[in-house]
Formats: C-alpha cells, structure tokens, sequence
C-alpha cells in the first residue's frame, strides 16, 4: 500500500498565527501580570532610577508622567501592525514592508541590539544583586563588594548570560503561577519599600527629607532641553514592555476587550508603583550627592542597591530577592525576542541563512540564541572594559536605541496605512496621528540626546577619545548595524532587491495577488 | 494497526522512524509520523513583540515532515501529523490515544557520550506516563528489514503475563522465532536461584507454547552474570531482534514505569527494546481484532 498524507491538524487549520499558542485562557488579571512582569518594575526602577534623577532631579515625577506619552502613541502604532499583519508581528517585517529593506534591516538591527543591550544591563543587575544577598544571607557585607572585582564580576555575569540562554534554547518556560508569584513579590516590596521610606520621613530619621512640592511635577521646570529629552530616552526605557498586553489577542479570553483593558489597568498599576518610588526616594535621600542621596553619582547605577538596607532595614534581602528573581526571568525571557527577530532575518536572508536555523529537537531558533547571547555577553564585556559605571552608560544607550526602533516602527506604520489614514477618523488617530507624533517625539529625543552624548561630561562621564561613552556605544551599534548590513548586501543582495519579502502597504497587501509572506 | 512515531529531525527521530518501519513491516502496521509543535505559554510573554517565528516554525515542521515521510518506504502506509502539546512525550502519548495507537516508537539516545543506551528526556519522559507499549530504538539503529527474532524478558513476578501475551501476541503474527529470558545477577554461577530461573523459563516457555499455537517456536534461556549488564553483555541478539520487557510493578496499572532491571538492561543492550506497560492488554485498548491479519 502507498500512503503518503500529511494530516493536517485542527490548530494548523485554523491559523498561522494561532499556532503554537494556547487560546483564550488570559484573563484581565493574567494579561495584566504579564504586562508587569515584562515592565519588571523592581529591575527597570533600580536601574533606571538614578540615571534619570542625573538628568532631571527632583523632575522625576514629572519626567516618568510625560515619559509615558510618546510611549503609547506609538503603541497604539504597533497595535495597528500587529492587527494588519498578525503573522509577521516584528518591527523587521514590518519596517521592510513599509519602508523597504534597507530601512526595514535597521529597524531590525535597532530592536535587536536593544535588547542585546538590555539583557546585558539584566544579567549585570542579577549578579550585582546575586552578591548582594549573598552578603545579607551570611551577614559578611564582604561578599557584596565581589561585584567590583572586574574578573569575577565579568565570568559571573557570563555564566548568567550563558544559563539563560540554554533555558531559551530548551525551550523552557515561565508558568502561569511562577509570573504571579514574581509580579505579586515586585509589588509588595515595592510598596514597603515605598511605604518605610515615608515612614522614616515622617519619624525624622530619613537621610535628606525633602518636602514634596508640586513643582516636582511640572515637567517644564526641567532646567534644560537637553536635560528632559535624556529623561524622556529615559523613561522610555522605565516603560518599555508595556505594550505587550497590546499585542495580545487570541491567547485572552476576549480578544476585543482584554488586551485595552489589560493595557489600562497595567498603567495605573505601574505609573502608580513609579510616583510611589520616585516620590519615595527622593524625600528619603534627597537629591544631593551625599553619603545616600540620589543625586550622587555612586548610587545612581543601581539605587535600591543603596538605599534598600537604610530603608527596610533587615528586610532589605526582600528587595533583592525581588530585583535578583524579576532580573532573572526577564534575562530569560528576553532572550527570546532578539533571537527569534534574528531568525526571521537570516529566514528572508537578510543574515546568513545560519541564523535562521531552528533547532530540530528543541524548536527553538538555535544558532540566533546563542548567536544573541555572545553578542550580549560581547557588549557586556566591552562596556564593561571601558566604563566605570557600565551600568549607567548601558541604561542611557539603551534609551537611545529604544527610540531609534521605536520611531522606525511608528513611523512604518503611518507609511505601511498611507493610503487609508484619511479613510475614518479612527484610522486618522490610531493609524496615522497618534505614530506619527510618537515616531517624530522620538526620533527628536534620539537625535537630542545622541547629539548631546558627544560630550565627554555626559551621562556618568565615562568617554572614550574625548567623545561620551553613550554616543559612542549608541552610535557605534548603529554604524556597526549599517556596515553589516552593507556586507550583507555585497554578500547576498537578494534581500535588498526585495526578493524574499516585498515592500507594500495596507491597500495593496488585501488585494488577493499580493505575495503571501511565508 | 498503527504506530505512533516520535518524530524529531535529529538522529534520534531517524532512529525511531527506522525501528517504526522494521516493526511494521513484521506485524503489518501502518505508521503515524508524529512532530510535536511546543505550546507556548502566555505566560512566557515575548517582549519586544514577536509573530514571525510561529508561521516560520510551522513551515519548518511541515518541511520535517515531508522529508520523514519520503523516508519511509513504499510498502509502509504512513501519515504525518504535527500535533501541539506543551512537551513531546505529551504529544505523543496524545497522539497515541487519539489514534488507537498500539505502540510508540521513538528514539531512546540522549546526549550521553559513551553509553550506547542513555535514555533521552522524551523517552525517559515516555517511560513514565504511556499508556501503551513504547519501542526504544537505540542509538544508530538504521535497519528497516522486518524483524528476525523477538525476546521476551520474563521476570518472576506477578504481572509477567502481560508481557508474555504480547510477545506472544507479536511473535505468532508473522511466526517469528520467540525467545524467553531470565535476567539473574549471581556472585557465582550455580546455586538454588539458578535452578529456579531455569524451572521457571520452561513453564513459561510451555505457556508461551499455548499462547502462539505452534505459530512461533519458543525457546527459553537463562543469562546470569556479576551484574545484570553483565548478563545482557553475555547474550547473542540477532541485528534484528527486538526485547519485550515489562514495566516496574510500581507502575499504577496501564502506565508504564521503567524498574531497575528495565534500566539496567537497557543500559547494555545493542538491540531496540519494548517496554509494555503493567496490565497491559490490547483488547483494553480497542485494538481492531487481528484475524486475517497473518499471512
């Protein structure tokens, strides 16, 4: 007998897009966990805290709120795309479709080596905070200064960096009770943290108590222009992961409603957890540059590292549990997207085509992961090298590429829906207003704070040939990404000439003769 | 009947689809190439945003797929399918119930570098929660010939029987040769337990003789050594052979549980073996009656 059938199952009937994903078991409350859980408050406001107080001081407040506003524009952009082109949800395919591959490459190459930068700055923060609690389990603070030592804190961050990327490439995964346990964890020591900081005001035992004034929220009170698109880059980052529950559809119970409802309720979830710290830190520590104030450049790289212990007192270990916990799987999970973006590249040979191997056994895309996890461990050793506060030069320059990708996707999107955006006002708004103003806010913030970078005072002040370290490591990963992509062309120009994946917009893509992108 | 093979493209998954084809072409089976697509979990959340990979991973599969089943040869029916299951030996063992499936077959290798028979996570996965018989193939198995010889394993305990029926079974579809096998693990050759291994094999061998109705002849042996790797190092198997062994009385009735016997054999065995769950038995599993099946 002669039979040779591929059965096709009911998932694979119904859907690219479905498969793969269980559906229609996320709730509001699990959309919002794991909107939180890929903000990771504990990591992103230990990191990103200090640096923004550099910029902005007691502003803070201000910046986070105003922060948020380009921040949604453009993910109402994202939205947009990812409705349009469900199968082919990355800011690569969607900017090539928009814009062409050339553009399409960069927006690729901007959202990969931001997450290579920030799964770097993760890896960085769990080890800080790994030795950290070391030395509060044992009571010897000794153990918390390894950290320092160059060697030892670079083969520990390496051997974090290389764990996650062998838990990605097995396809291992965070559950359902693992995400509540860590956001659930977050939030209470977060608000402790808040709430014994206030404490300490109120019983006259904080370091610096400063009166909050509504001057703190004014963000036009920031002293310079420069000084607040920094803080905008800034809190970009603090934001970043926010959009995800945007994004969501099938995999919720009622795709209509949940995934704005989720994205609602995650923002006043997190922009509350944000004015709590922020207005927590500085009336416990000022913004001076004292032995505990934010405004000193020794506890601006990591400022729960700091100001955990004088806060919460034994308690602190809890924070850097959370920080150590939150850090970890976000260092895993992140793997994921870089890896996966590296592989659709290499799939529509925009790479090698060694990139867009998937791993028979595991099924997972196995020569991108580790190709993304060296590069990672690469930019950590680099920056590690060349600055005294790593930390604090990654978070800036990764502000900055959150704003060069994010500006190409948004504006991918009002190019992508040129020909409809007049058709409704609610394409006008959604599919062209709101990413137009988001891509143009961003793209002004990048090239501000790029432009300002070049001084060699700027950020923690670390420089290189007498150019800042933050224009140097932020442009450098885009020139780099410019001379690959050159070598690219030179070695295999298909991509280039639109071979693999066209270049269209929303009409032409619904007219049946359009390519399909698989 | 049909099959379920474990399928991955890897040379465990070659493995696995060469055994599925050797045992179907001797008991005239027909085989289910199964790939097991990974759920996701929400909770895993993707960030930055990401859709390509599923409908690259799904055109992936289905490529796989073709090429497994251009591999199977012409006289062997043979269905693909791609099954989404939140780990392999779930999917499989899903795809078994889902398709009445009387075996499954996968590759047992694991990364091990000098062990011929390491088990692999999905079969050792397997191994603990099938509900039907799975076959291990070895590492480097690449024979499609039908098979020559089938050995059963039968242990003294109670729940031997349930082998013993479907290696009987197995053996007297196509009337092959049936050998049964006492493992014993002795200081010294001799002694009480030897000679009771050895009374023991010969009744089983008279039930077997009942059991395949002169179909099949039967043979009984009894292999001792220091150890019982040692004994399995000791024994000849023909290059097409299969051992049918049972699993651990610890197993709850019709899952199977590998015992410590089962894993120290198959630690030294060169041959695939088939590990039949406790209380195994087909008509439970409502297999289509064999009749007319033996030619």
């Amino acid at each position: 007998m002669k039979t040779r059938t591929r059965a096709q199952g009911g998932a694979a009937a119904s859907g690219l897009s479905s498969k793969g994903l269980k559906g229609g078991q996320v709730g509001l409350i699990g959309a919002v966990v794991i909107g939180i859980s890929c903000i990771a408050p504990a990591y992103t406001l230990t990191s990103g805290l200090g640096p923004t107080i550099s910029e902005v001081g007691v502003q803070l407040p201000a910046i986070f709120l105003v922060g948020f506003i380009p921040m949604i524009l453009v993910a109402l952009g994202y939205r947009e795309l990812n409705n349009a082109m469900p199968d082919s949800g990355t800011s690569f395919t969607w900017a090539t479709r928009a814009f062409g591959p050339w553009v399409g490459w960069m927006g690729g190459w901007g959202l990969i080596a931001a997450t290579i930068i920030v799964l770097s700055n993760l890896a960085a923060v769990a080890v800080d905070f790994f030795y950290l609690m070391l030395a509060q389990v044992t009571g010897n603070d000794s153990l918390a200064d390894l950290t320092l030592n160059l060697p030892l804190n670079i083969a520990t961050t390496l051997v974090f960096v290389a764990i996650a990327c062998w838990i990605s490439y097995r396809g291992v995964e965070t559950t359902k009770t693992v995400q509540y346990v860590l956001v659930a964890f977050q939030l209470v020591v977060l608000t402790w943290f808040s709430v014994a900081a206030f404490a300490h005001v109120a019983g006259g035992t904080a370091f610096d108590a400063t009166q909050i004034s509504w001057d703190w929220f004014n963000p036009f009170a920031v002293e310079s222009f420069s000084a607040f698109a920094a803080g905008v880059s800034l809190s970009i980052f603090v934001y970043w992961g926010w959009d995800v529950t945007l994004t969501m559809n099938e995999e919720t119970r009622d795709p209509d409603r949940t995934p704005g409802r989720a994205a609602t309720a995650t923002v006043f979830v997190i922009v509350l957890i944000y004015m709590m710290i922020a207005l927590a830190v500085i009336s416990f520590a000022g913004v001076g540059d004292g032995e505990l104030g934010a405004g000193n450049p020794d506890n601006q790289e990591s400022i729960f590292a700091v100001l955990a212990t004088p806060v919460m007192g034994p308690f602190a270990i809890l924070m850097s549990l959370s920080i150590l916990s939150s850090s970890a799987a976000s260092l895993q999970s992140t793997f994921v997207s870089p890896a996966r973006t590296l592989l659709a590249m290499g799939h529509y040979r925009a790479l090698p085509r060694r990139f867009g191997r998937i791993s028979p056994a595991h099924k997972s895309p196995g020569y991108a992961t580790v190709a993304a996890a060296v590069a990672a461990a690469g930019f950590y050793v680099i920056t590690r090298l060349l600055s005294e506060n790593a930390l604090w030069d990654t978070i800036t320059a990764l502000g900055l590429m959150i704003c060069f990708y994010y500006g190409i996707t948004a504006l991918a999107c009002v190019w992508y829906f040129r020909r409809e955006a007049f058709a409704s006002a609610r394409s006008f708004l959604l599919k062209f207003l709101a990413p137009a103003l988001g891509g143009v806010i961003l793209f002004i913030m990048f090239i501000k704070t790029a432009f300002d970078s070049m001084d060699p005072d700027y950020g923690s002040g670390s420089s290189v040939g007498g150019v800042g370290l933050v224009f140097v490591l932020g442009m450098g990963v885009i020139v780099l990404g410019a001379v690959l992509m050159l070598i690219m062309y030179r070695a295999n120009p298909g991509f280039f000439r639109g071979e693999t994946l066209r270049t269209g917009d929303s009409v032409s893509a619904a007219q049946p003769e359009s390519a399909p992108l698989v | 009947m049909r099959y379920v093979v474990g399928y991955t493209a890897t040379e465990r998954g070659r493995d696995a689809l060469f055994l599925a084809c050797a045992i179907a072409r001797s008991q005239g089976a027909s085989l289910d190439l199964v790939i097991v697509d990974p759920e996701e979990s929400p909770y895993t959340a993707v960030y930055p945003p990401e859709r390509t990979y599923a409908s690259l991973l799904a055109k992936q599969l289905r490529d796989w797929l073709d090429e497994a089943l251009a591999l199977v040869p012409e006289d062997i029916e043979a269905r693909g399918h791609i099954r989404t299951a939140d780990s392999d030996a779930r999917g499989l063992i899903e795809a078994a119930e889902a398709f009445g499936a009387g075996l499954i077959v996968v590759g047992a290798g694991s990364n091990g570098l000098f062990k011929r028979f390491t088990v692999g996570s999905v079969a050792n996965a397997l191994l603990h929660a099938a509900g039907v018989p799975v076959a291990l193939a070895p590492r480097g198995y690449s024979r499609m010939e039908p098979l020559t010889r089938i050995t059963c394993a039968v242990g003294e305990r109670r729940g031997a029987e349930d082998v013993l029926e479907v290696a009987c079974d197995s053996a007297a579809r196509r009337g092959l040769p049936l050998r049964l096998l006492s493992l014993l693990a002795l200081d010294s050759s001799g002694g009480a337990a030897l000679d009771e291994a050895r009374l023991h094999v010969a009744d089983r061998v008279r039930r077997a003789e009942e059991l395949t109705k002169g179909k099949s002849s039967i043979t009984g042996v009894v292999a001792h050594g220091r150890t019982i790797e040692n004994a399995v190092d000791d024994l000849e198997f023909d290059d097409g052979e299969v051992l049918i062994i049972g699993s651990s009385r610890l197993a709850r009735s019709n899952q199977l549980f590998l015992g410590t016997t089962a894993s120290k054999v198959l630690r030294s065995l060169p041959v695939p073996m088939v590990v039949v769950p406790r209380n195994y038995s087909r008509a439970a599993h409502g297999q289509a009656p064999q009749s007319g099946d033996t030619q």
